[in-house]
């Protein structure tokens, strides 16, 4: 480490330390409704814990077990926050999970026209770009051509469906199984599942392995 | 259609269809005060104080010029203090208060906080 800086200037401190108008109004918006005990003073912390307990190894997982368990699959189609609680993935909403299958004849893909709508329970905090309005408009307008800016290529003669989240009613994707797969144990496989491929925006990967030395 | 028919018949957050340059392939982890904004989104949600429906509609409600130069946090927060005023549940002069002693105390920690 070097002892000869140490930048403290005054003007530093002051641009890092002063929260933003919008950051003291979220902490007056939150202190006024603890004092009022509308909310509990604990309750923001322990639900940013849980929110950083969720990310898309929880989707992965959901993925894998529907890859290597026909009945799981069948459960998770007919309801998919079951299926999901049914492997330890609580909800700590109200919302509604449609589980969409990808297969050789359809493509699906998720979006939020109006907001952010997404599956955090299983998947965390949306990306960036899916709030933003290139990828809201477009979805459902030229999905292919959207796709294409991610490198997916749907061939023609496969349907690309298109589901738009609500409020209440969110989707998750089901990548198709990749191929030369057949040998893989269902952690392996929960290892080709990325974030982007529940979104519908990618397929599910094979990551690049060396070639088996005989 | 001229510039006010526009703003009159699609809704600022109705983003389906519109024309849209290319893809942003951005992201950004939060900064702590937009996870904070996030908890008590989902807190309010709970406590059936606020729901996620009522907060989209708080959002579209600032209108295209606040939603166009506000980042999603920011929205997020001034949505909850309209409808918390519109509910009875805050006064803005509360809030007002609240703010410039927020912003105080946040001034006089100083360094290291």
């Amino acid at each position: 480490m070097s002892s000869q800086i140490h930048d403290h200037t005054p003007a530093a401190d002051a641009g890092e330390v002063r929260p933003s108008y919008y950051e003291v109004m979220e902490t007056a918006v939150r202190e006024l409704l603890v004092e009022k005990t509308l909310i509990g003073a604990g309750e923001i912390r322990r639900q940013i814990e849980v929110l950083d307990s969720r990310n898309p190894a929880l989707g992965a997982k959901v993925v894998a077990r529907a890859w290597v368990d026909p009945a799981f699959r069948v459960r998770l189609f007919a309801n998919g926050r079951k299926a999901c609680e049914e492997i330890g993935i609580t909800f700590y909403d109200d919302t509604e999970l449609i589980v969409l299958e990808n297969t050789d004849r359809v493509h699906n893909l998720i979006v939020c026209t109006l907001c952010s709508c997404y599956p955090r329970p299983v998947l965390g905090l949306p990306p960036d770009w899916y709030k933003l309005k290139p990828y809201r408009a477009r979805a459902v307008k030229e999905p292919r051509a959207l796709l294409a800016e991610f490198g997916t290529i749907i061939p023609d003669n496969v349907e690309v469906r298109v589901s738009d989240s609500t409020a209440m009613v969110r989707y998750l994707v089901l990548p198709q199984r990749p191929q030369g797969t057949e040998g893989m144990n269902e952690e392996e496989l929960a290892h080709l599942v990325t974030r982007d491929a529940m979104i519908g925006v990618v397929k599910a990967g094979v990551i690049d392995l060396p070639e088996k030395t005989q | 259609m001229n510039h006010s028919e526009t703003l009159v018949k699609q809704l600022p957050t109705e983003l389906g269809g519109l024309e849209a340059g290319p893809l942003q392939r951005v992201e950004h982890e939060l900064l702590p005060w937009e996870k904070r904004c996030h908890a008590l989104a989902d807190v309010l949600d709970f406590h059936k104080i606020v729901n996620t429906e009522e907060k989209r509609r708080g959002v579209e409600a600032l209108g295209s010029e606040i939603i166009n130069n506000l980042s999603y946090y920011e929205r997020w927060i001034v949505a909850f203090a309209n409808i918390l005023f519109a509910k009875g549940v805050l006064t803005p002069t509360e809030l007002a208060v609240k703010m410039d002693e927020v912003a105080a105390r946040s001034a006089s920690v100083g360094c290291c906080s």
